[in-house]
């Protein structure tokens, strides 16, 4: 009856608009809804609050959905190729950094001369919070050496920007200002000396910069097998490990099997070395399929496997720390399975995952980078054939109903 | 207290509806204001259309799109072969991760939920080794076409080779077009996977790229093709051939006219016959791809004119595909140029571009190779991405309004 009585009052409201005396009864009812469902939220969230704290049935996770239409479309006829870097500065900036080179003849048809679409982006983009551009730069330039492949973007607290790369002679990090002057380059082309090398690097991923420590660390990469410490001001080298904290070995592993025991050295490659603000080192091993735990000295804590039948280029690819204080949540960016996993920090349990192979907003090929903003909003690009930069924005925490949610959209329409 | 809070978001609530009830009246106003402007429809993409694939389903390169007499939209793709083994790796041996190949033929519903999904080899017909367009037709059968691209050429040569792609099986070269019922049951096939016949065979087809049946004369024209130089008419239930011509009407002939020269006076013969589409009024227009040209023609092939679009294009050319506006006087044109990634809105009385919309890119509304396009009865417009664009996408029709 009551229902009935609702349902009648709801279709007046958006089938008659316009009559002014129906008006004012009409905002009397919307005022009473509005006031019941306030009641009802209310009820439902001390309700709910009450359930997770005395019996821990409701199990929270933080919700996302994708933003198909962040960033705004490139100047220019710009078109960019593999995206394997995405960062967050300090004014919540994002940064990518993507491979022009990959970017093929069709694609780059105006730089060829063939038609009037599309031009190779700058390697380097900086967007603003509503996804304009705002800056770019990148490429060879006087006294350092560009990556062949570059890889990996991250910007320090000083507002220093680090580049790795990955190609065949990469064996050196860069760091430059915001706007691309040069600072520093660590290591040398051509001159990769193995895992148990102190000048060079061989292949490297990604930096990270502890800003307590002023330390930066390397994931070091797709030729060595190590995590490597250096001074973020001098470059000058500190320490560097293996799995489980042993010295490293760069003798090859074989393939990947999902059923023997964990091999006791990283596999190529290393993508991510990740500083918790308590002090706690995530590694991305990435075809082993794990995460291993270390303090700042290397000394090994835990691991954690993730999707763990993944073969070929394995499932942890690049993770980021939830904007929360204690940093509740790790999010990890998994390129094989197409999708990202909301994990607890502390005990490194999948919650739910999101996102789905295919070319549509919210799913991935190739999901390669990860960054949170302030807001605890959630950046992804993609590898491959992916090729983009997206934006999935933080809803708050939300009951966990399904462990793969699938590409999650607007208005909770995921499938 | 209850009443008071209730009134003032009523209030609110009326004020809003004021706002959006002059909204209208402000833009129409304003459109008057620019009425010398050249008029043409306005499109905006819809990012969440269609729903994402159930099962981990992801596309291939799309080769066709078309919508049916009920509004559902229909998608051709060419599923496992053109998808690179990380991207699906769940049918690998063993299992390497996501995802699945959809099935090739794919309907969806206006709200852009999958309705049906069928296609791949079976009896009695030759299941095409690379798809090329789909339609529908006005009894409902689906029409597909074997465009037979060979693997080196379905994917752009400077693109990276998909890591651990198995080689290509080979396969009889496409010659044939296939007629469905729009469930998937085999009816008809005109032509032979492998019996590859030049451009006056009256029996076999070379690599058609494109399918399109009048409706008035229940007739089906065939882009013929990659391979042939030539438009060819067959009886659409029986398969009996009609008529063919070349470009201008004239006879077609396969000798290879070597690279198009945007300078050279314009190529006797076509290029790559890429589409073949009947208007409501009865008249042929044909995308000339690589000529980067629209011919027409009369029904009976005799030619009436053409018209450049993007001239200069190099490459792939300019015409891949193309659709009429949805008015009854189909006073559009819109053209899928898979080069310039962008889709042109033509004067179908002058063939002049009016507009384009879209850019190079992966974004909602960007394309990479868009070279299929459909309408719908509302007037939206649905483009498919072949190469590693690998979409569908709508653009929703939002009126007449001045163009840049």
């Amino acid at each position: 009856m009551k229902n009935g009585k609702w349902k009648r009052e709801k279709r007046e409201t958006f089938d008659s608009h316009g009559d002014k005396t129906r008006m004012t009864k009409r905002s009397i009812y919307i005022g009473a809804i509005f006031v019941v469902l306030l009641v009802a939220l209310f009820i439902g969230q001390s309700l709910l609050d009450r359930a997770s704290v005395a019996e821990g049935a409701v199990v929270m996770a933080p919700r996302f959905e994708v933003d198909p239409l962040w960033p705004k479309p490139l100047p220019n006829h710009w078109y960019i190729g593999m995206s394997i870097g995405v960062a967050v500065d300090a004014q919540d900036h994002v940064w990518i950094v993507h491979r022009p080179d990959t970017v093929s003849a069709n694609e780059a048809a105006a730089d060829q001369k063939t038609g009037d679409c599309c031009s190779k982006a700058p390697p380097v983009l900086e967007f603003d919070r509503a996804g304009n551009l705002i800056g770019h730069w990148g490429g060879p330039g006087q006294g350092y050496e560009w990556p062949e492949s570059n890889h990996g973007i991250t910007i320090d607290h000083k507002g220093n920007v680090w580049i790795g790369g990955n190609g065949t002679n990469d064996a050196h990090i860069l760091k430059f200002t915001q706007d691309g002057k040069f600072l520093a380059q660590y290591g040398h082309a051509g001159k990769t000396g193995g895992s148990n090398n102190t000048e060079n690097f061989g292949r490297v991923a990604k930096i990270f910069v502890d800003p307590k420590a002023n330390e930066a660390y390397i994931s070091d990469g797709y030729l060595n097998k190590r995590v490597a410490v250096l001074d973020a001001d001098t470059g000058k080298f500190k320490r560097y490990w293996g799995a489980y904290g042993n010295k490293p070995d760069d003798k090859n592993l074989g393939r990947y099997d999902p059923d023997a025991p964990p091999v006791q050295q990283f596999r190529n490659p290393v993508h991510c070395a990740e500083l918790s603000n308590d002090g706690f080192l995530y590694v991305c091993d990435r075809p082993n399929n794990r995460i291993q735990v270390f303090k700042p000295d290397g000394t090994f804590v835990k691991e954690q496997f993730i999707a763990k039948r993944s073969l070929a280029d394995g499932s942890v690819w690049d993770i980021a720390f939830s904007k929360d204080p204690q940093q509740k949540y790790i999010y990890v960016a998994d390129g094989r399975n197409q999708k990202v996993y909301i994990v607890q920090r502390d005990n490194l349990e999948i919650l739910t995952s999101f996102g789905d192979g295919g070319r549509q907003a919210g799913q991935f090929y190739g999901v390669h980078s990860i960054a949170t903003d302030s807001k605890g909003n959630i950046y992804t690009t993609e590898t491959y054939e992916g090729r983009r930069l997206q934006k999935f924005v933080y809803k708050g925490l939300a009951p966990v109903t399904k462990l793969d949610q699938g590409t999650v959209w607007p208005g909770g329409g995921s499938k | 207290m209850k009443r008071r809070r209730g009134l003032y978001v009523g209030l609110i609530f009326a004020a809003l509806l004021v706002l959006l009830e002059a909204g209208p009246l402000v833009t129409q106003k304003s459109i008057a204001a620019q009425q010398k402007r050249a008029q043409g429809p306005n499109f905006v993409v819809d990012p969440l259309w269609p729903k994402p694939l159930p099962n981990h389903w992801v596309l291939g390169s799309v080769t066709g799109v078309a919508v049916d007499s009920q509004d559902h939209i229909w998608i051709i793709h060419r599923g496992a072969d053109s998808l690179g083994n990380n991207e699906k790796g769940a049918i690998l041996n063993p299992p390497t991760g996501c995802c699945v190949p959809a099935p090739q033929v794919l309907e969806f519903d206006q709200a852009g939920k999958l309705v049906s999904n069928w296609g791949g080899p079976g009896q009695g017909f030759d299941w095409p080794q690379s798809t090329g367009g789909i339609t529908v037709d006005h009894k409902g059968n689906v029409w597909i076409a074997a465009a037979g691209q060979p693997e080196s050429a379905s994917r752009p040569a400077s693109a990276p080779a998909a890591a651990g792609a198995r080689p290509a099986v080979p396969k009889p070269q496409d010659a044939h077009v296939l007629k469905f019922s729009r469930t998937g049951q085999f009816l008809l096939q005109i032509g032979k996977a492998g019996k590859v016949e030049g451009s006056d065979s009256k029996t076999g087809l070379n690599r058609p790229t494109s399918v399109r049946v009048d409706a008035a004369a229940n007739e089906v024209y065939v882009a013929d093709g990659m391979g042939n130089h030539r438009v060819v008419v067959f009886d659409a239930d029986t398969g009996a051939y009609k008529r063919h011509w070349g470009a201008y009407g004239e006879k077609p002939d396969d000798a290879n006219t070597g690279a198009y020269d945007p300078n050279a006076p314009p190529a006797k013969q076509f290029r790559t016959v890429n589409c073949a589409a009947t208007s409501k009024d009865g008249i042929v227009y044909v995308c000339d791809r690589q000529n980067n040209r629209i011919q027409v023609f009369q029904k009976d092939g005799k030619f009436v004119k053409e018209a450049f679009v993007s001239k200069s294009t190099l490459g792939d050319g300019s015409v891949w595909d193309i659709a009429f506006s949805n008015d009854p006087q189909q006073r559009f044109v819109f053209v899928a140029d898979g080069h310039d990634k962008k889709v042109y809105v033509l004067s179908r009385n002058t063939l002049e571009v009016v507009t384009s919309f879209g850019e190079g890119g992966r974004q909602p509304g960007q394309f990479y190779g868009v070279g299929s396009i459909a309408v719908d009865s509302k007037g939206n417009v649905y483009t498919g991405e072949t190469y590693e664009g690998k979409r569908v996408q709508k653009f929703v029709n939002r009126g007449m309004g001045s163009t840049k």
